[in-house]
């Protein structure tokens, strides 16, 4: 899949490099207005940087402003930025937990009703999360599960699954069985197969599936703040309740930029390691 | 069915039970609903709801979290001033009020009833308290029955009693404890526009437009921001000239013939300004969605005003570097400024209803709406004329500055807020007559409205 050995950027022709260029502007330009807004402290159109700095008004200020206020205690981010990795973390793994053997099933066996059955488990993706919330709420309010992390991350794999579900199965098919069958032959136990073949085989597919699910989970506000009441805060929780004004300023930047960390950190992290993975294509 | 039977059941257990403990009725506080009763019931003394508060322990305090000074002012002053009275603040920042009402009709909904519920204290007014209201979920008559009640007008015979009894028109019954008092002020980029130039009336403002095309809009109705717009703009052009007075009845009390003769002038007004405005110019005028953006419209010189609520909002957005630099408060529409409050209320199922007593009861203190008012720039809530001297001189010196305008130009300003049911109605025929561009006679489209909003 991946070009083997890297090539002179000046041997791709100038249509490819142009498109490449453009990614990398929508990829990275977002950030760049976030970053200057984050250290203003008035930034009015038509001038392209802020009239008056962060650091200019910091002294005159009678609050913490900006990255001040986001570092204070009454931002609550240090308090959001553990939940929420603990939250997407226990997600995945649960999430990882439910779909490794569901995606087997769906990739190589065939049943009456497996069609629909796929398609079953793609509708949380279809559906709005305001249209479910309440009526999900109730729910976890008779199962005594609301405002706790419990809830929140069982609610959390509503819509993790379908993503997880379908990479595995793609994975799974890409696969097919026959080195599992060679190691049965061979006198594995189901143990090994798994753990020795079947495992090293799609770990590629498996890291990109928790990548994804980590980061929808990390991601959730209305189903976080509905499950959670309010009471479980979360990165995005914060972000929203920071910008429902309807503008971003300097801290509801700085919020936005710390939201983005763990998501970039393990962007890296995970193509590191599929690039260097020995058995990648 | 089951249900109302069980709960008849425990109401005659809780009612034994009070007769049975009728002195020491704080004991019994494992029933529940028992603290709630014997409270509304008038048989608690105040030393009782602050010792079963210490036993309870903490407080979830629901609040719109978008403001840093809000924020700042809650965990700085609020949280340690309370924890001094055996109660912790949980502060729980909200994007929208309505979530939160959300929140608590679904637990009434399944069967979390008296102190199972998750939220304590929830800061409200207007559509979301007529909502609790409606759906039965509010705690009870406490707003009189707290030490600091002193400090709020609420006796009707005095019409400035108003603003505490009733809520966008909606009887407050005691069910909620005033907050804050906010106006709604509009603010001018003296950048662009001079002081002979600044409008005072409706109809300077469109001369103002017709040389400066486009340098005005409003936040969009429903949003509760245009439709204070649209109702001042209504107060003015009232065809009687008694202004606000009419728009204080309900819809049945006022009928829908007669809200369309009133209003017919006033709707013309916003038809006839609607090409002076932002992008108007190009036959698409652009309203603001909320208050942001119209800051950020603002900021940049795409209009020269802005109006919202928030008597130092002139104030918090030049510390906050959200206005421009030379942004001033402006008296417009002159004498129809319209003015409300809001409101902290508890919930039917408060899981901790006397620590949330205990903490209105602090919020409504003096000592704490000065420091609100210095460092959040918020409002006070409570009626200066029930404070010591001490306690006005505090309040006065707590308050943040104003801008080209004084305290008492804007309390000389001040027309009340419209009732609830005609703001529903009214809403409807902007949008039908300024959005959908209906055309058809305003009596019809307030009838067709009326008639939906009634379905």
């Amino acid at each position: 899949m991946m070009i083997s050995s890297p090539r002179d950027i000046k041997s791709i022709n100038p249509w490819q490099r142009l498109l490449v260029l453009a990614m990398a502007t929508f990829t990275i330009a977002p950030f760049a207005p976030l970053i200057i807004q984050s250290l203003a402290f008035r930034w009015a159109w038509p001038n392209i940087l802020p009239t008056v700095w962060w650091h200019e008004q910091r002294e005159r200020s009678p609050f913490p402003l900006a990255w001040d206020y986001v570092f204070s205690p009454s931002s609550r981010v240090a308090e959001a930025t553990i939940n929420t990795l603990g939250i997407g973390i226990a997600v995945t793994l649960l999430c990882l937990l439910i779909c490794l053997p569901a995606a087997r099933v769906l990739a190589q066996r065939n049943f009456r009703g497996k069609n629909q059955l796929e398609f079953l488990i793609a509708l949380p993706l279809l559906i709005p999360e305001a249209a479910i919330g309440i009526a999900l709420l109730m729910i976890f309010i008779a199962l005594g599960f609301a405002g706790t992390y419990a809830g929140v991350i069982v609610v959390h794999l509503i819509p993790t699954i379908p993503y997880m579900v379908r990479m595995l199965t793609a994975v799974y098919q890409g696969h097919g069985t026959e080195a599992e069958d060679h190691a049965r032959v061979l006198g594995a136990n189901r143990r090994q197969i798994f753990f020795r073949v079947t495992l090293p085989m799609i770990l590629p597919g498996v890291i990109a599936g928790c990548l994804f699910t980590f980061l929808v989970s990390t991601n959730l506000f209305l189903l976080t703040f509905f499950i959670g009441q309010g009471q479980i805060i979360t990165l995005p929780t914060l972000l929203f309740a920071k910008i429902s004004g309807g503008a971003l300023d300097a801290t509801g930047a700085g919020i936005a930029l710390i939201a983005s960390v763990p998501g970039i950190i393990l962007l890296m992290f995970t193509d590191r390691f599929i690039r260097s993975y020995p058995l990648a294509e | 069915m089951k249900n109302t039977k069980s709960r008849s059941k425990q109401m005659l257990l809780a009612s034994t039970l009070a007769v049975v403990s009728w002195s020491s009725a704080v004991q019994a506080d494992n029933t529940p609903g028992m603290f709630r009763s014997e409270f509304l019931k008038g048989n608690l003394g105040w030393e009782d709801v602050t010792a079963k508060a210490r036993d309870e322990g903490s407080v979830n305090f629901y609040y719109w979290g978008g403001s840093d000074i809000i924020n700042l002012w809650v965990d700085q002053v609020a949280t340690p001033a309370l924890a001094a009275e055996g109660v912790k603040l949980n502060p729980v920042r909200i994007t929208a009020t309505k979530d939160t009402v959300d929140v608590v009709i679904a637990e009434l909904a399944a069967g979390r009833g008296e102190e199972q519920g998750s939220v304590d204290l929830v800061w409200v007014n207007g559509e979301n308290f007529y909502s609790l209201k409606q759906q039965n979920a509010l705690w009870g008559a406490f707003a009189n029955r707290l030490p600091n009640s002193v400090n709020f007008e609420w006796d009707e015979s005095d019409p400035r009693s108003l603003l505490n009894l009733r809520d966008f028109g909606v009887e407050t019954g005691f069910q909620e404890m005033p907050w804050s008092g906010e106006q709604y002020v509009c603010s001018v980029n003296r950048a662009h526009v001079s002081a002979e130039n600044t409008p005072a009336t409706f109809a300077q403002l469109k001369t103002y437009l017709e040389a400066n095309p486009g340098k005005f809009t409003y936040v969009k109705p429903p949003h509760y921001l245009g439709n204070t717009f649209v109702q001042s703009v209504l107060y003015a052009h009232n065809p009687d000239g008694t202004g606000a007075a009419p728009y204080q009845q309900s819809f049945e009390e006022l009928g829908g013939e007669e809200l369309a003769r009133l209003m017919e002038p006033g709707i013309e007004y916003l038809k006839s300004i609607e090409p002076l405005l932002l992008g108007g110019a190009s036959g698409k005028p652009r309203y603001a969605e909320n208050s942001g953006e119209l800051d950020n419209l603002f900021l940049n010189s795409e209009v020269h005003f802005n109006c919202k609520f928030g008597v130092f909002g002139n104030h918090n957005g030049l510390i906050t570097g959200a206005y421009p630099e030379q942004a001033e408060e402006m008296i417009f529409p002159a004498g129809n400024m319209i003015k409300n409050k809001n409101y902290l209320a508890l919930p039917l199922n408060s899981p901790h209803p006397a620590a949330a007593l205990v903490a209105i009861n602090y919020f409504s203190s003096a000592e704490a709406q000065a420091s609100k008012l210095k460092t959040a720039g918020m409002p006070v809530g409570l009626d200066l004329w029930r404070l010591s001297e001490e306690e006005t001189a505090e309040v006065a010196a707590s308050a943040p500055p104003h801008y080209g305008v004084t305290q008492q130009q804007l309390d000389d300003n001040i027309a009340p807020d419209t009732n609830a049911s005609l703001v529903d109605v009214i809403e409807a025929t902007w949008l039908a007559v300024i959005e959908r561009k209906e055309d058809k006679p305003l009596a019809d489209i307030v009838a067709q409205v009326s008639g939906e909003l009634n379905n």
